[in-house]
């Protein structure tokens, strides 16, 4: 760890000292330079190269400084030059649905950006001028900092309300940077609620009900909403929402008196989506630019299928350690284990469908490309190798990383496979049953622009104003006063004026 | 050091730039080589004198310098820690806006006038600055007023001569109702020298109303040219002076002398507890607190570059006063930091409204698209001074906003956080927008009128070199608050010794 406290601020640092940290660090690292690799072939040719790889070396110089950091301040500075580069790779290709995105999006970063703002102010003035995390962990809540972190860090993470710009950036940035957009930026949001608010907090244990059913609720509307957009990068986008759903459920456990069986499974988490998510937004790059051999499709379904939890994945055993999680907290009222755990196999079922949905989109997007013209050239090998580095990470991931593989392990029993797969083989039935009977919703319950839109304009109208109230001009002119008062004069002016001289002095004798 | 020196380095500093300001008044127009030659040397002297005084204030040594002047109020000159703030401030900029006007104003004409009232308008901000008194305050400010009315009205103009006639008119009556507060303070408790905790005290009970009158007074008085809220209206229109000027003007010399006496007013006059006893503290905050919202939310609409960096001018200079008046140390720190932050980031802004107006011809913001790619440097300053005046880390003003939040917080005006998040997000509202036409938005057609003032830079170096300089400084300034060089270190100084008197 490198100490800065003498150059910078008190308690200024830099180092991978928990374990935490280095998860988040091994994984966002991973992504971006696989990420880079990928830009390298498919930004080639495109124009404004070197503003792309400005801000995407700004950002990823913002993210790798926010996960390193010991301190609430380093934090802020790489979270805040992250937010605000990515504006760069959102907006990149200019166009008209890139612009007004970018616009949402940057709206949303600033106003996270104050908000965190606010509750770093809060939160430091608590902690009586000391800024590293450990003295941080000491300092008890209060509720309105506890709102103004979630808030302002929930806005990066991207779970429901706060999800709104999400679906509408991660499509318009090209698909190296909506990558890591959706697979390490998010993950900051989240990294910086684990370390903002510390665990076993009083106060902070009465959010938590609350912020599960937020989690479990944002992981079923991301997957319903997703099911009426046929952009494949929409509906990896809302695939996002409904992930950070089950991450924010795993946050939440993470701060109660639990945490340390939480952690492992969280780190797990974000490392196995941020590796999945990434590699489905580089091959959704992939698949509109050319008509694929068959066997390309594997890029696809093999990161899709670790998502949606098939035995032997990453993915079966998170799900499992979650479930497990779940069934040993106890919560109040209606929030009950068997409660929890139906709405687990309802959201694998869910997530399922939303994948099953992805794929024939993504095959529709093929078919529109017409007849095969030849092969693959080098540049789409070099992507698909990218792609390839990261599945690979994927696959071994579960049996080669301690903490995971344990949870492997439990998943080989014949009991747990059928929980693991009933939700998807039901879920393969409903499709097919869809398919069959071809059932549709109206044409125009489809790809409906975002109300949310509508709302950033009109705050863009508000922030630009064409005219704004103006103060009346007050023009005071002495001449037209001096005028009237020169013709109520005599032409003799000497004589009265030394009269009222003569006066005043004498009424000023009088007084003194 | 010797007594000779602590009596008479501030007179020297004052005439370091006063002489060589009388001496370019009597040069001819053509003798371009000395006029520049004593510019620099009357900076290069000024910032010698001023780093041999910053070192011997640091190691605890007072200046003092008197002549008679007045009965009861003598002329007095000293050098404490936070006249030594503003001092360094102005002497710094002087020199990057004396090299950035001698580029702005090369082949321009009347230069010799122009070069001369320069000097006298910095002479009589570090005259103000190191004033140890109210009489002599006041006398330094009027000498301020009228030095600065020749450079505002430079350009001959009708609407500079309107602007002109306009900002005699706002701070000639300032000025009246400061002699106004300042002569009845001196009726009551005449005008001894400056002194943390303020030497009202004795008076609080028997004359509270008229020290509320007083104070009144000379808020209004200063607050003409701090540009608070009803007596503002003349800094939009004075920006129609050039580019060095409205730099000097919003950066250090006439807005930063309002905030700077109220400074001084609160804290070396009045001082934190009488202000407490009188009550005074709460509705000048409160009115700052609205200057900042209505100068933000105003400049949303100007889309005139300059008058959108006016109208800003009047939100920042406010936190100023906000810092000062919720009168708690580290809110203090926060104010003080602010009138450095606020005067570099803003002469950053200023020198590139000047360069895009002298290269480009482009004085409206819609005119700007695309400037990014024809002039990278001043497009990067000017994206650096606009994350700055949001308060986006890691710049100088994410210091000043930081250390104000903490003071609201400590001093419980959560209300006043509020107003600090709100007043960011308006400050992210119209200066954004100016980023992103910049660096995004393709060049719409060939620029109004494009001038080659450099074969291989972007434009004349005179313009580029103090620009980037400055902008360097937001950053340094940012990263490296916590040394000791830097000016956060150095009112954390002066916060100590002006809440350690009792």
């Amino acid at each position: 760890m490198i100490d800065l406290s003498g150059w910078l601020w008190p308690g200024a640092g830099l180092g991978l000292v928990t374990e935490l940290q280095q998860v988040w660090w091994y994984f966002s690292l991973g992504l971006w330079l696989v990420a880079a690799a990928f830009s390298v072939s498919f930004m080639a040719k495109t124009p404004h190269g070197g503003r792309y790889w400005l801000f995407f070396t700004l950002s990823f110089a913002g993210n790798m400084l926010l996960i390193i950091a010991l301190d609430a301040i380093s934090f802020y500075i790489g979270f805040s030059v992250m937010s605000l580069s990515a504006y760069g790779l959102v907006v990149h290709s200019g166009d008209k649905s890139a612009r007004r995105a970018g616009r949402l999006y940057l709206q949303l970063a600033i106003v996270g950006e104050l908000l965190l703002f606010a509750a770093l102010i809060l939160r430091a003035s608590a902690a009586d001028g000391q800024y590293d995390w450990h003295s941080w962990q000491q300092v008890p809540l209060d509720h309105l900092t506890i709102l103004l972190t979630i808030s302002g860090l929930g806005l990066k993470a991207g779970f429901w309300p706060l999800h709104i710009w999400l679906p509408q950036a991660h499509p318009a940035a090209p698909a190296p940077a909506s990558a890591v957009l959706s697979g390490a930026m998010i993950k900051a949001g989240v990294l910086g609620l684990v370390l903002f608010l510390p665990a076993g907090d009083p106060q902070l244990q009465r959010w938590v009900p609350y912020m599960i059913c937020l989690g479990f609720f944002s992981a079923g509307f991301g997957v319903l909403v997703s099911l009426l957009y046929r952009q494949p990068k929409v509906i990896l986008a809302y695939s996002s929402v409904s992930q950070v759903g089950y991450i924010l459920i795993l946050v939440a456990l993470a701060w109660t008196d639990n945490a340390a069986a939480v952690l492992p499974v969280l780190m797990a988490y974000a490392a196995h989506h941020a590796v999945a998510k990434g590699a489905l937004f580089l091959f959704a790059g992939i698949n509109p630019k050319q008509r694929l051999p068959a066997y390309w499709q594997l890029l696809f379904w093999l990161p899709a299928l670790a998502l949606m939890a098939i035995p032997l994945s990453g993915g079966a055993a998170i799900k499992t350690g979650l479930k497990s999680l779940l069934s040993t907290t106890t919560m109040s009222g209606w929030l009950d284990s068997g409660m929890l755990a139906g709405l687990l196999s309802l959201g694998a079922w869910l997530t399922a469908v939303l994948f099953f949905h992805l794929a024939a989109m993504l095959r529709q997007q093929q078919q529109r490309l017409g007849p095969r013209t030849g092969q693959p050239g080098f540049a789409l090998y070099w992507q698909a190798a990218s792609v390839m580095l990261l599945l690979l990470v994927l696959i071994l991931l579960p049996w080669q990383w301690q903490p995971l593989l344990q949870l492997s392990l439990t998943t080989l029993a014949w009991p747990t496979i059928w929980t693991l797969c009933w939700p998807l083989l039901l879920a393969l039935l409903l499709v097919v049953l869809v398919r069959w009977r071809q059932w549709q919703l109206p044409a125009h319950y489809y790809d409906r622009n975002s109300g949310v839109l509508l709302w950033s304009l009109w705050l863009k109208r508000l922030y630009q104003p064409q005219q704004q109230w103006q103060a009346a001009q007050w023009q005071l002119s002495w001449r037209p006063v001096e005028r009237a008062l020169n013709r109520l004069a005599p032409d003799n002016v000497v004589g009265p004026s030394a009269l009222l001289i003569i006066v005043l002095l004498v009424a000023a004798s009088a007084f003194w | 050091m010797s007594p000779f020196w602590l009596s008479y380095l501030p007179l020297a500093i004052i005439l370091s730039s006063l002489l060589p300001g009388l001496i370019i008044f009597t040069l001819k127009e053509h003798q371009v080589k000395l006029r520049i030659a004593l510019n620099l040397l009357g900076v290069t002297v000024k910032l010698v004198l001023v780093l041999i005084m910053w070192q011997a204030v640091k190691a605890g040594a007072i200046f003092y310098f008197r002549v008679p002047f007045l009965p009861g109020a003598d002329l007095i000159l000293q050098g404490d820690a936070l006249s030594l703030l503003f001092v360094v401030l102005s002497s710094v900029l002087w020199l990057a806006t004396t090299i950035y006007a001698i580029g702005y104003l090369e082949n321009s004409p009347l230069r010799s006038r122009f070069f001369g009232y320069f000097s006298l308008c910095v002479s009589a901000t570090v005259g103000l600055a190191l004033s140890g008194n109210l009489v002599s305050f006041l006398l330094f400010y009027e000498l301020l007023t009228l030095a600065t009315f020749p450079l505002v009205v430079h350009r001959g103009t009708p609407e500079a001569l309107a602007a002109g006639r306009r900002y005699l008119a706002y701070t000639l009556s300032g000025g009246l109702l400061l002699l106004t507060g300042v002569a009845l303070l001196h009726s009551l408790v005449q005008s001894p020298q400056f002194i943390p905790g303020g030497y009202v005290s004795a008076v609080v009970r028997e004359h509270s109303g008229l020290l509320q009158l007083a104070f009144g007074l000379m808020i209004a008085g200063l607050g003409v040219k701090a540009a608070l809220l009803p007596l503002h209206g003349w800094l939009p229109q004075a920006m129609v002076a050039p580019a060095p000027v409205s730099a000097l003007l919003h950066a250090v010399a006439v807005v930063k002398a309002g905030a700077f006496g109220i400074i001084r007013l609160v804290y070396d006059v009045f001082g934190v507890d009488s202000m407490q006893q009188l009550q005074l503290a709460e509705p000048l905050m409160l009115l700052a607190a609205t200057t900042i919202l209505y100068g933000s939310w105003r400049a949303l609409a100007q889309q005139d570059i300059k008058k959108r960096l006016a109208y800003s001018t009047i939100s920042q200079v406010s936190y100023i006063t906000v810092g000062v008046a919720m009168l708690g140390p580290l809110a203090a720190v926060g104010g003080l930091v602010h009138l450095v932050h606020q005067g570099v980031m803003k002469i950053t802004l200023f020198f590139c409204a000047g360069n895009y107006a002298e290269t480009l011809g482009v004085h409206k913001i819609r005119e700007l698209n695309g400037a990014g790619r024809r002039m990278p440097l001043t497009s990067a300053a000017f994206t650096l001074g606009a994350l700055g005046m949001i308060g986006i880390p890691p710049t100088a003003g994410f210091i000043s906003k930081w250390y104000l939040g903490l003071g609201a917080v400590a001093t419980d005006n959560s209300m006043m956080l509020l107003v600090f998040v709100f007043s960011g997000l308006l400050n992210a509202a119209y200066f954004l927008p100016i980023v992103y036409r910049l660096w995004f938005l393709p060049q719409r057609s060939s620029w109004p009128k494009e001038q080659r003032l450099s074969a291989t830079l972007e434009t004349h170096w005179m313009l580029l070199l103090p620009m980037l300089f400055t902008a360097l400084l937001i950053i340094l300034m940012g990263l490296f608050a916590s040394t000791g060089v830097s000016p956060l270190s150095w009112t954390q100084l002066i916060v100590e010794r002006e809440f350690s008197y009792d």
